[in-house]
């Protein structure tokens, strides 16, 4: 079915409305010809069925980064009409707001290299990771309930990181909406012991350098200069995320037999926007994605305190601060332009990163000329990338761009790939220590795994959905 | 045992058989419980019971393997051994030995957060019950 696909531009491929039967409106795939030879026809599937949702509005679209996921591709984008739209767990993922946050520091390499060993062994034991690891945090119903109202707000009240940081966070780390009494006991039980943990798989905290800067008025816009130490955490919304996906595609399932809404996978199963359905999911979602911000707050709070106590400095003269917080796995209502009218759509992000442009009234004051800081994990031997977001992307993606290197080996390859190899001493080799709690979790994790995450920024860049600030490496990488 | 891993990108899963239904799925929490660690370490000290339900058998099949990987996201209760009594309108009464997992003695493998609808399947083959089921890590 490859043949079907019409290469747009340099950038674009469409999956055109007649790929498959059903499709209301056509697929765009932004991937370049390299890309293109790693596409799976799965994710080209996904794009397609998502096409076929009612009330999709522009096209379904699919980032550099796409694989195949569950029901929507991972990297996929899709706005729906309030009115005749739907809103599908399928298309947030089950970890619910998964996301990135950066660090900055005052710091440089080199100040930095000989106490590294140090560093990430103090990180390494003061951040929960891993299969079975238990958090700090003990979490009773009332105090949960507060997390999922409050969001990050609720770590700062609770001593952990500064008013200030709030406002460098999508969202100012809190959707509005939350609805604690729609989360199931279940959820709340996997929730109560998980806050304030790193979780496990492709979930890490890294210690990096600024190593090229692309756009020296953004960079120092951002406060980041060229072999500074940034950290960058990757965590989500942990079991209670899950559990409250989990709950909800049951009920989205019946929902979508109710409305008679067919569907090709049961996975995408979706209500219309305005049923009660999809409001109760988008209420417990919200409540899930404030958690999230909460757990990404309490990370940071105990990374700055770690490279306090290493390198007994105080907070100002480490001047470790939040350079911004990305959501990249929620659903959110948001105002676009579409067809010259301001519109209120339902956008699905599913590991793809909003990106919105200067201007844009939902940005801090911090960053309001300059657009939005854009953050993209890449794989733990390569890079990791700041970009800013653009006009463009509002007008093509919805404000939308990538959100990683993408997968491209199977766990089992890749455990088959690292066979008679220690990873980690590949990994010392080029200057990066690597700690990790599961002795597979870096095999499944290497570089090679991975599709090279500066191929796919390329991508987002020369398409104009966002625009390059900064590369930086990592030194040391901590996992579950 | 009665289970492979089958090779997806980025998660994993599990194909088991079994001569009935209620077989092939306790080998599927078998299988997926040795995703988690290696079970060859875990004893069956204590046990837990549950009643799981379904609008299908694929729907009964993932709400009864959430429902393990809900027992060992909040207790830590990791099995090595699982009965499961007749498929009757859809529901099944399921019985797990085991114990809390300790990460000092148990290898930690993968964590599984979810069992998922993904490619899943459950269907007679030759006699034999097979299914497949894909996990959210």
């Amino acid at each position: 079915m490859f043949e079907k696909l019409r290469r747009i531009d340099e950038n674009r491929l469409e999956v055109p409305r007649d790929y498959k039967p059903g499709m209301k409106t056509r697929g765009i795939i932004y991937v370049d010809s390299a890309l293109e030879r790693a596409l799976e026809l799965g994710s080209v599937e996904q794009v397609a069925n998502v096409a076929s949702l009612p009330g999709i509005v522009g096209a379904s679209m699919a980032m550099p980064d796409v694989h195949t996921g569950y029901g929507f591709p991972i990297g996929g984008v899709a706005a729906f009409d309030l009115q005749e739209g739907v809103i599908s767990p399928g298309g947030v993922g089950y970890d619910i707001n998964c996301g990135v946050r950066l660090l900055r520091s005052n710091l440089v390499r080199e100040r930095l290299l000989p106490r590294m060993k140090d560093l990430v062994d103090v990180l390494f034991r003061e951040i929960p990771a891993g299969v079975g690891s238990k958090g700090k945090l003990r979490l009773g119903k009332a105090d949960e309930e507060k997390v999922l109202l409050k969001g990050a707000r609720w770590a700062v009240e609770r001593g952990f990181g500064e008013m200030a940081d709030l406002e460098r966070i999508e969202s100012g780390g809190c959707l509005e909406g939350a609805d604690p009494s729609l989360v199931s006991n279940k959820a709340y039980e996997r929730g109560g012991a998980q806050q304030g943990t790193l979780g496990s798989g492709n979930h890490f905290l890294e210690i990096q350098y600024v190593d090229t800067i692309y756009d020296e008025e953004a960079a120092r816009a951002l406060n980041l200069f060229k072999d500074q130490i940034t950290v960058m955490i990757h965590t989500g919304s942990r079991g209670f995320g899950h559990q409250v996906c989990t709950d909800f595609l049951e009920v989205m399932s019946r929902a979508a037999a109710k409305y008679g809404i067919e569907l090709p996978d049961r996975e995408l199963a979706c209500a219309p926007f305005k049923s009660a359905e999809a409001q109760d999911y988008l209420a417990a979602m919200k409540a899930a994605a404030n958690y999230a911000w909460a757990n990404r707050q309490c990370l940071m709070h105990w990374t700055r305190e770690a490279f306090m106590s290493v390198l007994s400095m105080g907070p100002h003269e480490l001047g470790m601060t939040l350079i911004y917080d990305v959501a990249h796995n929620i659903a959110k209502v948001e105002e676009h332009t579409v067809n010259g009218r301001k519109t209120k759509l339902i956008m699905h992000r599913k590991g793809s990163t909003r990106a919105f442009p200067p201007g844009h009234p939902e940005l801090p004051d911090a960053y309001r000329k300059l657009g939005q800081p854009v953050l993209i994990p890449g794989d733990m031997g390569r890079a990791s990338f700041v970009l800013l977001g653009t006009e463009k992307a509002m007008q093509e993606t919805f404000g939308s761009t990538c959100h990683g290197a993408g997968r491209m080996m199977s766990r089992h390859h890749a455990i088959r790939q690292a066979k008679g190899r220690a990873i980690w001493r590949e990994l010392a080799d080029k200057g990066i220590i690597v700690k990790s709690t599961g002795r597979e979790t870096l095999a499944e994790e290497m570089p090679e795994a991975y599709k090279d995450v500066s191929d796919v920024v390329n991508v987002v860049h020369n398409a104009g959905i966002s625009t390059k600030v900064a590369r930086l490496r990592p030194m040391g990488v901590i996992k579950g | 045992m009665q289970f492979e891993t089958i090779d997806i990108s980025g998660d994993a899963g599990i194909r088991a058989r079994g001569s009935t239904v209620p077989e092939a799925f306790a080998n599927a929490g078998i299988g997926m419980y040795s995703l988690i660690t290696d079970i060859s370490w875990v004893n069956e000290s204590t046990s837990i019971v549950f009643e799981a339900n379904g609008d299908s058998l694929e729907g009964l099949l993932v709400s009864y393997l959430n429902e393990l990987v809900f027992r060992f996201d909040t207790h830590g209760f990791i099995g090595r051994k699982i009965e499961i009594g007749d498929i009757s309108g859809l529901s099944m009464s399921v019985t797990v030995y085991g114990e809390e997992f300790d990460p000092g003695r148990h290898e930690q493998r993968l964590l599984i957060k979810a069992a998922t609808y993904h490619n899943i399947k459950v269907k007679q083959i030759d006699g034999m019950w097979e299914v497949e089921v894909v996990f959210d890590i």
